[in-house]
């Protein structure tokens, strides 16, 4: 279980999380749904730990992760695709995926493990691994995105509006997707935002509702 | 081209391989930790003092060819003690703050840095050409040149490809260029980027002092040269734009060739000449030969 406790978040003068709190269960997909500008990518970015925290706690299992340090989530398994799919530019895709595996110095056999994982489940990222990650289309780059959260989400994956400025039929596969991973992966805990939540009907467990830096729970489908 | 010009054209490549050392180290924490080190050109000052001390010193031990390796042992010593050190307790806290501080905070070091030096070797200019004289002179076809102006050109251009594949092929290469690109991404995929600021700022400081190490034989060390040097490598810098490799050695070479031929015919504008070729450039190119507004890219 991924927990969030009266986590506030303050920019200037502005609170932008007004004491969340908030369950993400594993083996779970939770969807955050809020307007532009609600706090879903504040939500995010608070568990991954890069922005600080005026009060609150966060909790992964029994570990406060409130006190680690950004770079140091990433080896308790949380992974993140943020909302524009931040490749680098100059690095093939392959290299791109594996940017998390050199970091924190995964064993090459763990290394091929997930990549192939990460291959089987994504086969048109497979096809472009030797592409630069700067020439690939807004939907292939979300694609190759989400496969690097993947390398380092063995726990949770963080996805940030992935069908933001997809074209409705990449937004379909990229959907069926999710649901293969969902299958693939049961374990994992998945925590989406949107801001139109219908794609998502077919794997979402828990939606939450954020308004003005508020969760509300909207509805629970039985587990 | 006559044959004439030979001698104006290694002699600028040479000043471009010792201007290209501090100007790439420049833009390297440029472009890794969004600041501008006014005091970059202190390591170089630093690099060819402590070279030239040390090298007197090994020379007295073991000859004069013992002595060379104080110019690449001086630059490794100081990065070494100075980089984390000045990076740590210094820069860490400037990082993200309006440049007005960054500028304030690095000028400050760079003073410090200037008295420390003159009161650590004087104010009295120290010369100690004898690497230069022990490599010995190359005929070729009736010129003569230097050969350690011609090792001087065959390390710069080392090192230029040596960063280049450092930052595509190696581990901490791959972190580096992932910090450049976007620090906040860099860290939520486990890249630790306080480690990669001491790294890249060691070695920057690392080039700075190698630049000044290698030119500790061909001119005489005395106070200034820090300052000479700093806004020497700015003119570079921004010629190739700001935090580019390929752009600094670029732009080195033509500061370099430029100053030559200044000196070659009308020597009353060598001082200015490169702030004239800095002048034109950016008339064209408001971001230098190699940058672009908002470039996050080394
Ligand atoms: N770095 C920042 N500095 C100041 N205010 C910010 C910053 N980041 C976000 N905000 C403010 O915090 C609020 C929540 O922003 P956030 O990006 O979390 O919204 P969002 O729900 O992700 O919206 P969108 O659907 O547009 O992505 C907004 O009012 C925004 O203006
Ligand atoms: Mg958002």
């Amino acid at each position: 279980m991924l927990r969030l406790e009266q986590v506030r978040v303050r920019f200037h003068d502005q609170i932008v999380l007004r004491d969340v709190k908030m369950d993400v269960p594993a083996s779970r997909t939770t969807v955050l749904i809020g307007r532009n500008g609600a706090g879903k990518t504040t939500t995010l970015r608070a568990i991954m730990g890069v922005l600080p925290l005026e009060n609150g706690r966060i909790w992964l299992d029994d570990v406060d992760l409130t006190g680690v340090r950004s770079h140091d989530r990433a080896r308790f398994g949380v992974g993140y695709a943020p909302e524009d799919r931040r490749l680098i530019p100059d690095f093939s895709v392959e290299d791109n995926l594996l940017l998390p595996a050199i970091a924190l110095r995964l064993a090459g056999e763990e290394r091929r493990r997930r990549l192939d994982e990460i291959f089987n489940l994504l086969p048109e990222v497979a096809a472009l691994r030797h592409r630069a990650g700067g020439v690939l289309s807004g939907g292939q780059g979300k694609m190759v995105a989400l496969g690097r959260a993947l390398m380092v989400g063995t726990r949770y994956v963080l996805l940030d509006e992935p069908f933001q400025g997809l074209a409705p039929a990449l937004a379909l596969s990229y959907a069926d997707t999710l649901v293969r991973l969902r299958k693939s992966r049961p374990d994992l805990g998945l925590l989406i935002t949107e801001s139109t939540p219908r794609l998502l009907d077919k794997i979402v467990d828990n939606s939450l509702l954020i308004e003005r830096g508020e969760i509300s729970s909207l509805a629970r489908k039985a587990a | 081209m006559s044959s004439a010009y030979i001698p104006l054209i290694v002699d600028g490549l040479a000043d471009a391989a010792l201007i290209f050392f501090v100007a790439v180290g420049l833009t390297l924490v440029f472009s890794v930790m969004r600041i501008l080190n006014v005091a970059h050109g202190s390591f170089y000052a630093l690099g060819a003092y402590i070279s030239v001390v040390i090298g007197l010193w090994l020379t007295g031990r073991g000859g004069p060819v013992l002595g060379l390796a104080a110019l690449v042992i001086s630059p490794v010593l100081i990065a070494v003690l100075l980089g984390p050190l000045i990076e740590l307790t210094l820069l860490r806290w400037t990082y993200g703050r309006p440049e007005a501080l960054q500028i304030l905070v690095t000028f400050g070091l760079f003073l410090i840095l200037e008295d420390a030096q003159k009161l650590i070797f004087g104010v009295q200019p120290y010369s100690q050409d004898t690497p230069m004289q022990i490599l010995g002179i190359t005929r070729i076809g009736g010129i003569v040149y230097l050969n350690y102006q011609l090792i001087l050109v065959l390390m710069a251009v080392l090192v230029a490809v040596g960063l280049r594949l450092m930052l595509k092929r190696t581990r901490i290469g791959k972190l580096i260029v992932t910090v450049v690109t976007d620090q906040e991404l860099a860290q939520t995929l486990g890249i630790d980027s306080s480690r990669v600021f001491i790294l890249a700022f060691s070695l920057g400081v690392f080039l700075a002092a190698l630049g000044g190490a290698l030119a500790s034989p061909t001119v005489g060390v005395a106070p200034g040269l820090g300052s000479e040097t700093i806004v020497l490598a700015f003119a570079v810098a921004a010629i190739g734009g700001l935090g580019q490799i390929e752009g600094a050695a670029l732009a080195a070479i033509l500061v370099g060739l430029t100053r030559s031929a200044a000196i070659y015919f009308a020597p009353e504008f060598q001082p200015v000449a490169p702030y004239l070729v800095m002048l034109a450039v950016l008339l064209v190119r408001p971001f230098g030969l190699f940058g672009s507004i908002g470039l996050r890219r080394i």
